[in-house]
């Protein structure tokens, strides 16, 4: 069987791959090796990436993802790959092997993949830049989030969340108004003060389990990060609507609510789950 | 066989008012024009009594009775008048004939005030005239059978002719009843006699016999004017006119046919309409105004008649104009009637608007005070004048088709082409805006992207349009027009784009097409500063291309990339031109392209090193 070549080593491709490294600022991060991960990386992994062989990158880019951050190294080298362009079924790797790599010197190159016109690509990146991270990350999945495809957006939003992309924080709000449920547990991930407050008044005007899945992360958070005040209003709201959906969430609060956690939010739980356990279609009703 | 033999016993045994079997008889044979020359004769210097100029709808409130609103044009004050209706009224001189409940009556124009009324069981009103003394009208009754009624002020019925032909509507002038029947003759009864003195046969559908505008007229689908010509009518050189057959939407009409009662309720064919005045000041006949109108539900347009307006001694048929304007209104016209300096039109909500016949715009509009079913407008001496605001034709075509409007489309897209060819940059505007809307309709958006792609001037609305991207969190959810757009900067060779383009290469929203367009328009206009997003594109999509149009698009870049010399851009092409993973169809070309690019370098140098020789 004929092998496809991907790169031959030439000189004009060489005075090309040099232009093309401004694309993608790998930075030193990419000389780095993650010290955590999977299994290490296979001493010819980098040679093979290299060698043009489609078959021969494709197992490459399988031994990288197995070794997920310790596979860091080849960073440049698959970035390298995707700035020259690969086959559909490649690039599809190439980005998701970026991803499991974790290094934040694949950001750049996964941003511009994020606007691929496959939207499977542009899934597969905005997945990876969750968590590759970095400012360029943040503003890939901000723009994400006007994505025409609704799973890219909702990736999105959820790498905002897990990014801890505080900055994102308003686009999210706008997002979840746009329906991109997504955005909630983000939301309560990352919201502080009224911020929390402004997601429980939600309640009412969104479908219940979308905003409590934000509240539910909400309430969980450190009292550092969100205080035993937001937590009583915030239970104070869901308490507020009265409905047997309310008294079900609120009793899922309770029966995991950590025993050294806040006594003064815990007695507020155990208040609204009494008074709403009257309502029709609350537990044991 | 029952219904003729009714007839004969009704024609034979009423009263001294009826008359002679002979009337609407099939076995007249042409008098050449005898008889109506020598009415020409007798009558032709006569002065033409003025009819009231009046508005008068149906009232459409559910649950109540019929009700008639009148309102003279001239500035009396609005009358009311409670009837059953089971046809829509007629206005002829200074009546309004209705029929309804088994009964026909008339009313005052002026004043709503009734005249007369009288049993006309089981008929329906057609049409009617009046000569300020007699009210002429005729009734289609159970069958086939017609009627015609010739009724004094005070209800005396002065004359009535039963028959199975089917009448149109009358005219009264000079004691004499001008039938039209069978769409192309006119009957001329006396109403002394109550015979036929004389009969006309003429060469277009006619089913209407009026007075207005000083003169008596015969038509449907045209206008023929009873002048020294009527004599030729039967040789076709009657003063005549026939509107012009344009492609207008909803195939609307001239008048309805005068032989078939109108529903109380305006139907589709009432808001798709033509309407036109002839003018007769001088020998023959021609369109007052030099203007034609038509309505479609609430857009009314203006057209100019061309040259060649005026008819005399033969058929003319009126040269398509262009359009002169177009008037977009908040609801569906009703009815209406052209007037001297313009056109009055009533709509579903009672409104009376005049719209000026030069520009369109709007010279007053009055309130009949509710909602109406239909109505029914009569202008013959009240002039449409005023102060009226003149917009150009481009704004108000933009204003047409930007309208979210279903039931408009199919005139919008008249309008669009209209619109396409208006040299204005706020056409180009225009197009843009609607090739943008997500609300515009797939029928028109197909015709506005082909227009735009065809203007060539308008740049910096373009410009703006490329600007936009598709952005859900801003409800921005309809991609600019990026293809046509590219096209038409392409040819404009609008560099100042570039870069707009460039980043439109790259928007995942876009379609294919419009980023094949945008890639060629930048081999054309791309200056250095879009190498990056060039290279960019080229490396992403080489291998990637999912279909001819990316490749295209990716064959298009990279000329783009070696108009430009960009060095690492040309690098990247000659390298992709080679390697295999690149898509067939991009690869193939971009060989090409370098190989064309090599030979023009090599007769340039050979060129410059003869030169040298020299």
């Amino acid at each position: 069987m004929r092998r496809r070549t991907l790169v031959p080593a030439t000189t004009v491709l060489a005075l090309f791959l040099a232009s093309l490294g401004g694309l993608f600022d790998v930075g030193s991060a990419a000389a780095g090796t993650s010290k955590s991960g999977g299994a290490s990386l296979p001493g010819d992994a980098l040679k093979r990436l290299k060698s043009g062989d489609s078959t021969q990158v494709a197992a490459a880019l399988d031994d990288v993802r197995v070794a997920g951050k310790a596979g860091a190294p080849a960073v440049p080298a698959i970035v390298d790959l995707l700035a020259h362009g690969l086959p559909p079924d490649l690039t599809q790797s190439a980005v998701d092997t970026l991803g499991d790599t974790e290094s934040e010197a694949a950001t750049p190159a996964l941003a511009w993949y994020a606007r691929h016109r496959n939207v499977a690509v542009r899934r597969g990146a905005v997945q990876a830049l969750a968590r590759t991270r970095g400012p360029v990350a943040v503003r890939a999945l901000r723009a994400g989030l006007s994505d025409p495809d609704p799973a890219v957006r909702g990736f999105a939003a959820t790498g905002l969340g897990t990014m801890k992309a505080k900055e994102a924080l308003a686009d999210l709000f706008v997002a979840l108004d746009h329906k991109v449920v997504e955005a909630s547990p983000s939301i309560g991930e990352l919201c502080a003060g009224d911020e929390c407050d402004k997601l429980a008044a939600k309640l009412g005007t969104m479908p219940f389990e979308v905003i409590t899945s934000g509240l539910d992360v909400a309430l969980f958070r450190l009292p550092a990060d969100v205080n035993d005040d937001i937590k009583i209003k915030i239970v104070a709201r869901v308490r507020e609507l009265g409905t047997g959906e309310a008294n079900r969430f609120l009793r899922a609060v309770q029966s995991k609510w950590p025993r050294r956690s806040s006594t003064k939010v815990k007695q507020a739980i155990d208040q609204a789950v009494l008074a709403t356990s009257a309502s029709p279609g609350a537990e044991g009703t | 066989m029952k219904w003729a033999l009714m007839l004969a016993a009704l024609v034979a045994g009423c009263s001294g008012a009826q008359s002679r079997l002979a009337i609407f008889s099939t076995d007249w044979e042409d008098d050449g024009g005898a008889s109506i020359g020598r009415v020409w004769q007798r009558i032709g210097s006569a002065k033409v009594p003025a009819s009231v100029d009046v508005v008068v709808g149906v009232a459409g409130r559910s649950g109540r009775p019929d009700e008639l609103v009148g309102l003279p044009l001239g500035g009396g004050s609005k009358w009311t008048f409670s009837h059953a209706l089971d046809v829509r009224p007629a206005l002829a001189g200074g009546v309004v004939v209705g029929s309804g409940a088994g009964e026909t009556f008339a009313l005052d124009a002026e004043s709503g005030r009734l005249l007369w009324k009288r049993a006309t069981e089981g008929a329906s009103l057609l049409g009617a005239g009046d000569d300020g003394s007699v009210t002429v009208f005729t009734l289609k009754s159970a069958g086939s059978a017609h009627e015609l009624y010739a009724v004094a002020r005070d209800g005396r019925v002065v004359r009535h002719i039963v028959t199975n032909r089917p009448l149109g509507t009358p005219a009264v002038f000079a004691s004499m009843a001008f039938v039209p029947w069978a769409g192309e003759y006119v009957s001329v009864i006396d109403l002394g006699s109550g015979d036929e003195v004389a009969r006309v046969t003429l060469r277009t559908e006619t089913s209407h016999a009026w007075v207005g505008e000083g003169a008596l007229w015969f038509g449907e689908v045209g206008f023929t004017r009873f002048d020294e010509h009527i004599a030729d009518a039967s040789r076709g050189r009657s003063s005549t006119v026939v509107l012009p057959i344009r492609e207008l939407p909803g195939l609307p009409r001239l008048m309805a046919p005068g032989n078939v009662p109108l529903s109380p309720v305006a139907m589709a064919e009432d808001k798709a309409r033509v309407y036109a005045r002839p003018a007769a000041g001088e020998p023959g006949v021609a369109m007052e105004d030099g203007r034609w109108y038509a309505t479609y539900f609430r857009i009314a347009m203006g057209y100019d008649v061309g040259t060649g307006n005026r008819a005399g001694g033969g058929l003319k048929a009126i040269e398509p104009g262009k359009l002169a304007w177009v008037h977009l209104h908040d609801v569906d016209f009703l009815g209406g009637a052209a007037g001297p300096g313009g056109i009055v039109l009533c709509d579903e909500r009672g409104k009376v608007t005049e719209l000026d016949a030069k520009t369109g715009g709007v010279v007053s509009e009055v309130d009949l005070g509710q909602p109406l079913k239909a109505c029914v407008v009569n202008v013959d001496e009240q002039r449409v004048t005023g102060p009226a605001e003149g917009r150009p034709l481009a704004a108000q075509l933009a204003e047409a088709v930007l309208v979210d409007d279903p039931q408009l489309v199919v005139a919008q897209r008249l309008l669009l082409r209209e619109l396409a060819a208006a040299p204005e940059e706020l056409a180009t505007k225009a197009l843009v805006d609607l090739a943008s809307d997500p609300r515009t309709s797939p029928d028109l958006l197909a015709d506005a992207r082909t227009d735009l792609a065809n203007r060539r001037n308008g740049a910096s609305f373009m410009e703006a349009a490329l600007a936009r991207h598709y952005d859900f969190l801003r409800d921005v959810l309809r991609a600019p027009p990026v293809g046509p757009i590219a096209q038409a900067l392409g040819a404009m060779k609008d560099r100042a784009a570039s870069p707009l383009l460039a980043s439109h290469l790259l928007d995942p929203a876009d379609t294919d097409d419009d980023v094949m367009r945008a890639a060629a328009a930048l081999a054309v206009i791309a200056g250095p500063d879009e190498a990056i997003p060039l290279r960019e594109f080229l490396a992403m999509y080489r291998a990637n291309a999912g279909n001819d149009d990316l490749a295209a698009a990716v064959v298009s870049v990279g000329q783009a990339l070696m108009s430009i010399d960009d060095k690492a851009g040309r690098a990247l092409v000659e390298w992709a031109a080679t390697e295999p993973t690149t898509v067939p169809y991009a690869r193939d070309r971009l060989q090409a392209l370098i190989s064309a690019a090599k030979e023009m370098a090599g007769a340039g140098d050979a060129s410059e090193g003869a030169a040298k020789a020299k």
